[in-house]
């Protein structure tokens, strides 16, 4: 049985929780379909993740493989040296996108890979063992920069999803519950007093008739 | 818009994210130096995703963690193997699948 | 009465990631950057693979009336997990992404085949929620 604090039992009030309870299913029902939704989102995304997490993967595998063959063929110190004059150019353009009232990042992803005359390092050192890992770790660039727009739209998308499973589950669980307790409550309260109404009614009759 | 990546990592696999012209590098030394770095990273409007080796993530450890939690959208952040290859038992994305959708999902696989 | 407002605000939220107008294919096929703006003033943009692929199926004389994004109708009134498609051409790429037979103006989806339609064309396709 619902509390009764702090309600009238008017038919004001009766109309006013009727329209609370209507808002509140409306709520619960179009915020369960945005959670269904997301959730369709969510299994894309991570469908879309494996797949690319195996190619960027692989990629990154033969760029240490690279990058391990020109320590060794060409010298540490050169190594570093080199990578130390390369040319520090490389930008991502960022946009978003919108799913569902989310922003999610998307990466603008284009093959980056340089001509050995552009990345910068002095030529007298450069050897191919040196040119191979530089492109190497270009090529491997373009699968990770998709990967990291893929998993940071996961979290987000996530987030929200834990976000709308919340709220469609407080108004199934508590607060339709509450308001359609308190409208029991007042319609029950009502027609007690209709029927309290109807006897005294009866009984001013009664007191009349027995006057006459 | 266009955004800087950033790398922070190992002395070897930041030189090789540098040969292919990465704009900002971090070699990790320390844990105070290397969360300094990050701090910034997130802090600013010109990067747009921070690549990060489990191996480093997981030695600044929750530190780490909340960081990625409270960041804005961008930065975006992506955890790769070092040269060793070395992936923390517990994938992320898992963990996240576990606890939104309540399911079991490999997302693993040769990774 | 504060979860009134959270409900108001949550629906209010729902579709603010539409966009103010849409745009045709063609429009679409001949932008450079090929967007729609968003209610909130955001930018959505439509990836070319997805505008490539919709120019192989969708025959050059709708490339006009195709409009971009297609919308993916969510109405509670048709039960939980159903979707509506409307338009001629729209739901003639539908059909044809879903391969399932359809004719007019109108179909109904269900979840599995939104699954399929959104994995399929992920940015010139959106939700639109019917809050009545």
């Amino acid at each position: 049985m619902a509390k009764a604090v702090g309600i009238t039992p008017t038919r004001m009030e009766l109309l006013r929780l009727r329209q609370r309870v209507a808002l509140a299913q409306k709520g619960h029902d179009l915020l369960r379909e945005k959670m269904d939704a997301l959730v369709i989102e969510f299994f894309g995304i991570v469908r879309r993740i494996r797949d690319a997490r195996v190619k960027a993967m692989r990629r990154l595998e033969a760029a240490y493989h690279a990058l391990s063959l020109c320590f060794a063929l060409q010298g540490t110190i050169e190594t570093h040296q080199a990578a130390r004059e390369a040319r520090k150019e490389l930008v991502v353009d960022i946009s978003t996108r919108h799913v569902m009232g989310i922003l999610v990042p998307v990466f603008d992803v284009r093959p980056i890979e340089r001509h050995a005359l552009a990345r910068g390092y002095s030529l007298y050192a450069t050897s191919s063992a040196l040119d191979e890992a530089s492109r190497e770790f270009e090529k491997v660039l373009g699968g990770l920069l998709k990967l990291a727009e893929l998993e940071e739209g996961a979290r987000v998308i996530a987030l929200e999803l834990e976000k709308t499973k919340r709220r469609v589950n407080a108004l199934k669980y508590v607060i339709l519950p509450g308001l359609k307790a308190m409208v029991k409550f007042i319609s029950m309260r009502l027609d007690e007093m209709e029927r309290e109404n109807f006897s005294r009614l009866k009984r001013i009759k009664a007191m009349l008739e027995a006057r006459e | 818009m266009s955004f800087k990546i950033a790398v922070v990592a190992d002395g070897e696999t930041v030189t090789g994210f540098a040969l292919a012209g990465v704009l900002e590098t971090h070699v990790h030394v320390n844990k105070e130096e290397t969360l300094a770095k990050l701090d910034e990273l997130f802090a600013s409007k010109e990067v747009g995703v921070v690549i990060i080796t489990h191996r480093v993530a997981e030695a600044l450890g929750s530190e780490f963690r909340r960081r990625v939690r409270v960041k804005k959208l961008l930065p975006a952040v992506l955890r790769i193997p070092d040269k060793t290859g070395w992936v923390p038992r517990v994938d992320e994305l898992q963990e996240i699948i576990r606890r939104t959708v309540g399911a079991e999902i490999t997302v693993k696989e040769g990774g | 009465m504060s979860t009134d407002r959270i409900i108001q605000f949550e629906l209010a939220r729902l579709n603010v990631h539409l966009p103010e107008r849409q745009i045709t294919l063609k429009e679409a096929l001949s932008s450079p950057a090929p967007h729609v703006v968003a209610r909130d003033g955001s930018k959505h943009k439509f990836e070319r693979g997805e505008l490539e692929f919709l120019k192989e199926i969708v025959p050059p004389s709708d490339w006009d009336s195709l409009r971009l994004p297609i919308l993916i109708v969510i109405n509670p009134k048709l039960g939980r997990g159903a979707a509506e498609i409307a338009g001629r051409p729209e739901v003639e790429v539908v059909s044809s992404v879903l391969k399932k037979e359809a004719r007019g103006d109108e179909m109904v989806i269900y979840r599995p085949e939104v699954a399929v339609l959104r994995a399929k064309l992920p940015t010139t396709t959106q939700y639109l929620f019917m809050v009545g």
